[in-house]
């Protein structure tokens, strides 16, 4: 278990303490209307996922823009994806509509959080979750999950950033620094999709995913 | 929700509505390098459209290798065909990593359902698709493209229409009355047409009585256009036939006629100017002035848009003028009944489009005494030098004594260079097929041309060896994008022009057909039977679509533009273009299969 060795005591607690909610959430949620999503999964899908929030990388940011994408074997099913924008929430700020080029107006005919959140729950299922950074997209979901439905995503979760990492120190164990999501995906010969929206990112994350798995696989083939 | 562009042929043909399905069905997906995508055999279930990578498609039915018969590369669209026909025929295989939208079946099928002009773009043949990227080009090209929108009704006269019972007297009456150069007559079978020029023929030379019925000298055979076809089709089937008038049908009634002079003006005045210098002028100096006017004339009928087939007629023809021209000021009329002078090569079939080589000879009667026609040949080699014709590498022109001849010493040389049929005989034979007469007296020609054909068209083994340099060049199937220099391009005229060109050639040899340009050729072989028509016209097509594509690189240099004219950098076309000479150069493969059963070509 190499790749742990790197995690601090924090981190450490952190996971512990989650399993532990997790495990909580099961029970007091397994005959309820989202029971199903507590089961372990058995089919061969995966869905990436990515966000927009008004307060990116902060505690208290709220989403304002959720896509999803599910990816079977080598195909990412662009088809079927999930593309939600959420109505105005109270933390819109000017700053956040420069970033993201959605105005407030953009968003009064979006989807209310809870609405946007239940369509999120049945579209990405009991599935595996892939992301970029993926453990900032999941605080940002459950943040608004847990008052509305009491729990947090139970899905397995792969983050397709120290993936990422991995590979390069791999390759190039003299590169050091956090992967930026743009030079991954040129680094992967993955096109960026759909400048600087959320599907966008989950499309190309998906990709960027299959990229590396399959560069994995290659490598365990031949050595 | 993807990002794609269905700005290009085939979405095109969709609507807004149409390619709203497409994005909204498309899924992606990632092969590996070397991953079958899809196998010979196998069900069509997607239509692919490459996003980022290159794909292989190979024949795998032949025993041995696999031939590599397409490449496929960003833009490119594949696996339609497969699902139209229920199977795919070849195996498309990524040769990089290569990323593809998926169109699901049921979608496409769907779309080509509602839409027939989307659906119809899968089963046309190469003529349809080039006909496509005109239409494209013309729509969104330069401010002069306007004239190439024309279509045949803009520029067509009234049609001057007479009843069956209608006399000769009657005919010369109504042309004179309504200033028209020829007139319609009702016949067995729809209109006939009759021209000025049949009705002098038919009064003075053949002596028909004037109240004869006009009807019995009216040709029936007319070559038609529909209103709505551009009009440049028409002045491409007038310039094919030879024919200066075209009739506009409409629901098999004659609506119209189209003057070959009328659509020319129509196009362009620059090439009534030149001509009308050529026939003006007196000298060489003005010769050489007229003949300056040349390369701005393509360059203008380019730009407009016009199909490379009728500029290369149109310069033929103004090419022509000017060596007879020059031959007409240098050599004494008193020879000109016992002389041909004959231009070969790419010049004798017509297909040359900026001014290549002087490619030419000269057959003499037997017993001709012309004491200072060397000092006067080489005076005329000089005089075409100074007119802008550069001197043929290898020698072959006027100049040198070994392409002059009596008509005895001709039928030697056609015979040595039949019996020894190494690669210099063969070139030379090659050569003299493709000659055309140019000034002097054609007969002496015909005749050779004759004996040619008898010495060489039954020569089963001689054919083989005439039919081989066919399969000297292959054709570049394989170099789409996967090129380590892109810059080196394909070579359009060894992968493309050559094995048309010489091929056709061989076939006309075999079956005696004297007409040299190989457009004409193709069509006499398919009127022989050899061919099927639509085979001919795609390998028509094909060669129109090499020489578009070499003129264009030509006239680049030009323009200053390094590099090598005859290659073809596939990464500057655009898709629809790349996807035409994919098409063009397959059909240049089946063509060389063809030859290589048909002359034995596999016993090397």
């Amino acid at each position: 278990m190499t790749a742990r060795q790197g995690i601090g005591i924090d981190r450490e607690e952190n996971i512990m303490f989650k399993a532990l909610r997790r495990a909580a959430d099961r029970r007091r949620y397994a005959d309820s209307r989202y029971g199903w999503l507590f089961q372990p999964y058995t089919g061969d899908e995966m869905a990436a996922v990515a966000c927009r929030a008004t307060e990116p990388a902060d505690r208290h940011g709220e989403p304002i823009a959720i896509a999803a994408v599910r990816l079977s074997g080598d195909r990412v099913l662009t088809s079927e994806s999930l593309d939600l924008h959420v109505r105005r929430p109270a933390g819109l700020t000017q700053e956040t509509v420069c970033r993201h080029g959605l105005r407030g107006i953009d968003l009064d005919d979006g989807d209310p959080l809870d609405d946007a959140l239940e369509r999120f729950l049945d579209f990405v299922g009991n599935r595996p979750l892939v992301g970029w950074h993926l453990e900032d997209e999941l605080a940002l979901l459950n943040r608004g999950l847990r008052p509305r439905f009491g729990f947090d995503l139970p899905n397995a979760a792969v983050d397709v950033a120290p993936l990422y990492q991995r590979r390069q120190r791999y390759r190039h164990p003299q590169l050091e620094g956090r992967p930026r999501f743009e030079e991954a995906a040129e680094r992967l010969d993955v096109p960026v999709m759909g400048r600087h929206s959320a599907l966008g990112d989950a499309v190309t994350t998906a990709l960027m995913y299959l990229r590396l798995v399959r560069d994995d696989t290659a490598r365990r083939r031949s050595s | 929700m993807v990002d794609v562009d269905l700005s290009q042929l085939p979405f095109s043909l969709l609507d807004d509505a149409g390619r709203a399905r497409v994005s909204g069905s498309l899924d992606l997906v990632y092969f590996g390098r070397g991953e079958i995508i899809l196998e010979a055999g196998q069900a069509g279930e997607n239509v692919f459209l490459i996003h980022k990578g290159e794909v292989a498609e190979l024949d795998v039915t032949q025993p041995g290798e696999p031939e590599r018969i397409g490449h496929y590369t960003a833009g490119d669209l594949f696996g339609a065909i497969s699902i139209l026909h229920g199977q795919s025929r070849y195996r498309f295989c990524a040769e990089q990593e290569t990323l593809c939208y998926l169109l699901p079946r049921g979608e496409f099928l769907a779309l080509c359902d509602d839409y027939s002009a989307f659906a119809e773009s899968f089963r046309r043949n190469l003529a349809h698709k080039t006909r496509l990227l005109a239409a494209q080009r013309a729509s969104g090209g330069t401010a002069m493209a306007g004239a190439m929108l024309a279509r045949t009704r803009e520029c067509m006269r009234r049609p001057h229409l007479l009843a069956r019972t209608a006399t000769i007297t009657e005919a010369v009456a109504t042309l004179d009355a309504q200033h028209v150069d020829s007139l319609l007559v009702e016949g067995e079978s729809g209109a006939g047409m009759v021209t000025k020029t049949d009705l002098l023929n038919a009064l003075v030379l053949e002596k028909w009585p004037q109240n004869a019925p006009v009807r019995s000298i009216a040709n029936f055979a007319l070559v038609t256009a529909r209103p709505d076809q551009y009009l440049f089709e028409a002045l491409v089937a007038m310039t094919r036939h030879r024919v200066e008038r075209i009739v506009v049908m409409e629901d098999a009634t004659p609506v119209g006629v189209v003057e070959l002079t009328d659509a020319l003006s129509h196009f362009s005045s620059r090439s009534h100017v030149v001509s009308l210098r050529v026939e003006q002028a007196d000298d060489l100096a003005s010769l050489s002035e007229a003949s300056r006017l040349m390369p701005d004339l393509v360059r203008g009928l380019m730009a407009q848009g016009a199909k490379p087939r009728f500029v290369m007629g149109l310069l033929a023809a103004l090419n022509g003028r000017i060596i007879g021209k020059t031959w007409d000021l240098l050599v004494d009329e008193r020879y000109h009944g016992a002389s041909c002078l004959m231009v070969m090569g790419s010049e004798g079939r017509g297909e040359q489009v900026l001014k290549t080589d002087q490619d030419n000879g000269l057959i003499l009667e037997d017993d001709l005494a012309w004491p200072e026609r060397e000092t006067r040949m080489r005076a005329f080699s000089d005089a075409l030098l100074e007119l802008g014709y550069p001197p043929c590498p290898g020698g072959i022109m006027v100049s040198n004594p070994q392409w002059i001849g009596g008509e005895t010493q001709w039928r030697e040389r056609i015979e040595t260079w039949a019996r020894r049929s190494d690669a210099d005989s063969l070139m030379n034979l090659a050569i003299l097929l493709d000659a055309q007469a140019m000034a002097g007296n054609p007969a002496l020609l015909a005749r050779l041309r004759d004996a040619l054909f008898e010495r060489c068209a039954g020569d089963e083994i001689l054919l083989s060896h005439f039919a081989r340099p066919v399969l000297r060049f292959s054709t570049p199937l394989t170099l789409f994008g996967s090129l380590k220099k892109p810059q080196h391009g394909i070579d359009i005229k060894k992968g493309g022009i050559f094995p048309v060109v010489h091929g056709v050639r061989v076939m006309a040899l075999e079956r005696n057909i004297t007409v040299t340009s190989t457009l004409e050729r193709l069509d006499a072989l398919v009127a022989d039977g050899r061919l099927e028509a639509r085979f001919a016209e795609d390998l028509g097509e094909a060669l129109s679509l090499f020489t578009e594509l070499r003129l264009k690189q030509q006239l680049e240099r030009l323009d200053g533009k390094e590099g090598e004219p005859d290659r073809v950098v596939v990464q500057e076309l655009s898709s629809l273009e790349r996807d035409l000479l994919r098409e063009a150069l397959h059909i240049v493969k089946d063509f060389k299969q063809r030859l290589t059963h048909r002359y034995h070509l596999e016993y090397a």
